[in-house]
């Protein structure tokens, strides 16, 4: 499986966020998503998210069975400040979620199982999710976002804000999620992308390019991104 | 101390007229054909410049114009024959102005200019606040000279007293702020013009009372007294001065007063986070609260009877309100002949009057506003949640829902002004009592559809819950002004209920067509 974006664009008045972003996703892979401060993470995620609209471009799935565009149930994104509705515990959320989407959902497992895979406590999941901490939340919309298994995952900065051990479980988490789905993983902090992900690609003047490894050690790896990130300043 | 000035007040301007071109930026339409370049093009910047010149200039003398005539002159025409003019109209001045001067400081209202000339750009912090104190003060007596004397010698007070009130306004605030300025040195606090504390707030009630009360029972302070205060107020200002002059202190205590709202982000983070916390308490933490249902059926009971405190409590209260008054109105009529009259003849030509009444008893504002907070906010961010399908199966039950809150007072007023018509004397055509009803009805589901429609239509919020939709600013305040300009509107109960009821009717229909067929692209987060 694979998720192809071509010649996508988007604009803010005269400002080109995006460019021409062209770029195709393979199944089974992590792809960290790099890029300075303001090169246009956030809106290419909204964009594919289908939360704001494109200006031009377009993207899809494809297989041995052919091509097919995008629905919004195969996408999950997951934000760095979870939200998650806090009038409901966390039981109720996931039983709603279940619930509603019945069809894709036809063999669900027991509300218990699926806490389970999160680390959520049988005592915090009749809580009002009001209650809950950051990292509790950030769980929530994780789990929430990966039951319905979508092709494409999402996730922007979503560890930043999580402490040291809630960061490994959900690393841990994504490891095993990756099989058969794509991740795009965007962050700042390049030694999380390098330890979580297989592959780097750069947000660059409004294009997507990937990193090549090549035979370099990390350190070299480290400073090539580093130099490529740095581009945008002298371009 | 000119340069100082100078610069803050370039900057305060550049803050004024950037702030006035981004205001332009949200009006629809016009909005998008002002390109951001704008914040850089010298000649609208002077422009603006100039009619924020001409505003600084017209402000200065229109509030205290308006302070005057409302606060002082209107009321003294309230007051019993016995009363002085000029000695209540002293008496008023010399206590509001002691308000005044604790509640209206400038020194210690921490705004963004001073944060933005103190702190960010790090001007120094005695010649800032002096340079701008002195501006503000001279402001206030240039201000207040030419009205003191308009009203003061039609009061019949005389004019040394009114030559002299400007004076008195400004060294009132010095006394104040010198006051304040001890207190920080004595005990390092400061003092903060927009959170007193409780018994400030006891003080200047007490302070309101005796300026409006006094008078009332004709007592109020001979002129000899409130020149003999105006005096000394005028000598302490004038040492104040010598004190406010020589306070070294001002950066220090300036990161005191502006860390409480660091930055205009900051101050934007901090209502963020208000308005976040006001709406979690909205939810109820009762542990019993269960539901049956399924799917968006049992998320939106337990939506609503988590927040049954805001949205159901004020529908019982206003209910309640409601049948009390029509209590009242059927005990009324009972007892005076020609108040029946009236009413008899209100219920067939006052029908728009209540066009505005059920304006004021729906719930559709609060109801849509808890509605994005509490949930839309985020379940928004989920895809699952913006399939079509969904947007319009919770819209219905959502519809159904306000309708139910809005429809008890509806009942009561539309019942009652059925009622209220019959026990005054009936009607010769029939026909008017279920028009009445009807037409009640229907704008009570009129404007429980309006309000929906508008939220799923404009959606005006974005991910940080802050209103964005300029367009849904405008179609909320005109629904309030065609209620408002309707409620002095007579027309014939049977063609007016009769049209309302068309109209009601056709909108609620066009408006759900509207809503199958766009929600879908329309409600979500706004960027």
């Amino acid at each position: 499986m694979e998720f192809t974006i071509e010649h996508l664009k988007k604009s803010f008045e005269k400002k080109e966020v995006l460019k021409d972003v062209s770029f195709t996703f393979r199944g089974g892979n992590i792809y960290g998503l790099l890029g300075r401060n303001g090169a246009g993470k956030t809106t290419l995620f909204n964009c594919l998210n289908r939360d704001i609209r494109t200006d031009g471009g377009e993207f899809w799935f494809s297989d041995a069975s052919g091509r097919r565009q995008a629905a919004p149930d195969d996408i999950g994104y997951v934000l760095s400040t979870p939200t998650v509705p806090e009038f409901l515990t966390g039981k109720e959320f996931l039983r709603f979620f279940l619930e509603i989407n019945e069809k894709q959902i036809p063999d669900p497992k027991p509300i218990e199982e699926y806490f389970r895979i999160v680390n959520i406590e049988p005592e915090d999941q009749n809580k009002l999710m009001k209650d809950y901490s950051h990292g509790m939340k950030n769980k929530m919309q994780m789990l929430i976002n990966i039951i319905a298994e979508p092709p494409l995952l999402l996730l922007d900065e979503p560890l930043t804000s999580l402490d040291v051990v809630v960061a490994e479980e959900m690393k841990g988490l994504l490891r095993k999620l990756k099989e058969d789905r794509i991740i795009i993983f965007s962050t700042h902090i390049m030694e999380l992308a390098l330890d979580l992900c297989d592959d780097i690609v750069i947000l660059n003047q409004g294009r997507l390019e990937e990193v090549e490894k090549e035979n370099l050690n990390s350190v070299e790896f480290k400073n090539k991104i580093i130099e490529m990130l740095k581009e945008e300043d002298h371009a | 101390m000119l340069k100082a000035f100078r610069i803050s007040y370039f900057l305060q301007n550049t803050y004024r007229v950037n702030s006035m071109i981004y205001s332009l930026k949200q009006i629809p339409l016009i909005g998008r054909l002002l390109p951001s370049a704008l914040y850089g093009s010298r000649g609208l910047k002077c422009a603006v410049n100039g009619i924020s010149f001409l505003w600084e200039i017209l402000s200065a003398f229109l509030g205290k114009f308006l302070y005057l005539f409302l606060m002082v002159w209107l009321p003294l025409e309230l007051y019993p024959a016995g009363t002085t003019r000029s000695d209540a109209f002293l008496h008023i001045l010399v206590f509001l102005t002691v308000i005044g001067a604790m509640m209206n400081t400038w020194m210690f209202n921490p705004t963004n200019d001073k944060y933005y000339a103190m702190i960010l750009m790090r001007m120094d912090a005695r010649k800032y606040t002096l340079s701008n104190y002195i501006y503000a003060m001279m402001k206030f007596g240039v201000g207040f000279l030419p009205f003191s004397i308009l009203f003061g010698e039609r009061a019949g007070v005389p004019l040394v007293l009114c030559l002299l009130f400007p004076l008195f306004v400004v060294c009132a605030k010095m006394a104040f702020a010198l006051i304040a300025l001890k207190r920080y040195l004595r005990t390092g606090d400061c003092t903060n013009e927009n959170v007193l504390d409780r018994y400030l707030w006891i003080f200047v009630f007490v302070l309101l009372a005796i300026a409006y009360g006094l008078p009332a029972v004709s007592v109020t302070l001979p002129l000899q007294a409130a020149g003999i205060i105006f005096l000394l107020v005028i000598f302490s200002g004038i040492y104040s001065g010598t004190v406010i002059r020589s306070f070294p202190y001002y950066r220090e205590m300036y990161q005191q007063i502006l860390a409480q709202n660091r930055s205009a982000a900051d101050v934007q983070t901090q209502v963020r986070k208000a308005v976040r916390e006001q709406n979690q308490k909205y939810i109820s933490q009762e542990t019993d609260i269960k539901t049956r249902k399924k799917g968006f059926e049992a998320f939106h009971e337990l939506f609503v009877r988590r927040h049954r405190k805001i949205l159901w409590k004020p529908v019982k209260r206003t209910t309640g309100i409601c049948s009390c008054a029509l209590l009242g109105a059927l005990i009324a009529v009972r007892i005076s002949q020609p108040l029946e009259t009236a009413v008899n003849s209100m219920m067939m030509s006052a029908l728009p009057f209540f066009c505005f009444v059920m304006y004021m008893c729906n719930r559709g504002s609060i109801y849509t506003q808890v509605l994005f907070m509490n949930c839309d906010h985020s379940m928004l961010t989920y895809p699952f949640y913006k399939k079509p399908a969904f947007i319009l199966k919770l819209f219905q039950i959502r519809l159904r829902e306000l309708i139910k809150m809005n429809l008890p007072p509806a009942m009561v007023i539309g019942g009652g002004l059925a009622l209220l018509l019959y026990v005054t004397g009936g009607t010769d055509n029939v026909l008017n009592y279920p028009v009445l009803i009807l037409s009640v009805l229907g704008m009570s589901v009129f404007f429980s559809v309006h309000y929906l429609t508008c939220y799923y239509l404009l959606q005006p919020y974005n991910a940080y819950t802050d209103m964005v939709s300029t367009t849904y600013r405008l179609v909320t305040s005109g629904t309030y002004f065609v209620c408002l300009f309707l409620m002095r509107a007579e027309l014939d109960t049977m063609v007016f209920g009769s049209l309302t009821i068309l109209f009601c009717v056709g909108y609620c229909v066009t408006a759900c067509v509207l809503v199958y067929r766009l929600a879908a692209r329309t409600f979500r987060l706004r960027s």
